[in-house]
């Protein structure tokens, strides 16, 4: 099987590091379009050595190249001409990708806190004022959501808030130019100062796997 | 919180966002991807299992291939 790290831009050279299975790297220029690929057994399995192999391979290449769109782990091919056809089929938004990312790094933002009022004063509350108070506290941890993602999202290239299940207060991620990355860890700390109450974790500077996935209007 | 715990909880948390980048975004190239790793179930428990392994670690990246726990 062919193993996929992610699609290059202006890479100076194979990092000196090991792939997926010890597997040794290669370069493959297809449709204009530079991938780092190795090759892996048949049955690849989901192991942590993987899966950091893996994130290391593509850190690596991060810090040779103008741009990397990672790859998803698990983007395996069976032969050379399977691998050609995709990127042919996908070169289009790949290369649209490539120039979103450029000279840009991830950071994830997850921000927990900023509920409990409605359960703290559960005891003295009859059910209508109960159900009022939680809305009331619904309504003001979306509005602090907003506050605290707004000017991240005005000193980033892209950004998405991710919903869903999760607990917490917000979950999202920046794409942010290289040049601004002070200003954004400054303004992130500047959140944490002003927001004693939340628990706020800033992590990067990462690859941009998320933005990957959006430039090629895939899901999430 | 002891520096040694907040190291600890760093890792942690570090390791649990690159596991979640690295499995579930990224552009995905092939049509089928081969492993479905956007699964649900499959991700929370390797997560699970990398937090109970990585509670011993020192150095991240290093020891973790050692640890040997499949997803």
């Amino acid at each position: 099987m062919i193993h996929l790290y992610g699609v290059v831009e202006e890479l100076e050279g194979l990092p000196p590091v090991a792939g997926v299975d010890a597997g040794r790297l290669e370069r493959r220029r297809i449709e204009g379009l530079e991938l780092v690929i190795s090759r892996t057994g048949e049955e690849s399995d989901v192991t942590q050595e993987a899966v950091l192999s893996h994130a290391h391979v593509v850190e690596e290449l991060m810090a040779r190249s103008a741009a990397v769109l990672p790859a998803r782990f698990g983007s395996a091919f069976s032969d050379e001409q399977e691998l050609a056809d995709a990127v042919r089929t996908k070169a289009s938004a790949l290369a649209r990708g490539l120039s979103i990312v450029r000279g840009c790094f991830e950071f994830g933002l997850r921000v927990l806190g900023g509920d409990g009022a409605a359960e703290n004063a559960s005891n003295d509350l009859s059910g209508r004022d109960y159900m009022r108070t939680r809305l009331a506290e619904e309504k003001a941890r979306r509005r602090l959501a907003q506050e605290l993602h707004e000017p991240l999202a005005r000193l980033s290239r892209a950004s998405v808030r991710f919903g869903g299940a999760s607990s917490d207060l917000l979950q999202s991620a920046y794409l942010v130019p290289r040049q601004d990355v002070a200003v954004f860890g400054e303004h992130v700390r500047g959140l944490e100062a002003t927001h004693s109450g939340l628990t706020i974790i800033c992590t990067g500077p990462w690859p941009p796997y998320t933005f990957a996935a959006n430039g090629e209007g895939g899901e999430k | 919180m002891s520096m040694s715990e907040q190291k600890t909880l760093k890792q942690q948390v570090t390791l649990l966002e690159l596991v979640d980048r690295v499995l579930n975004k990224g552009v995905v190239v092939s049509g089928d991807i081969t492993l479905s790793v956007a699964d649900v179930d499959l991700v929370y428990v390797g997560l699970r299992v990398l937090l109970s392994s990585v509670a011993t670690l020192e150095e991240p990246r290093e020891r973790i291939s050692t640890a040997g726990a499949a997803l």
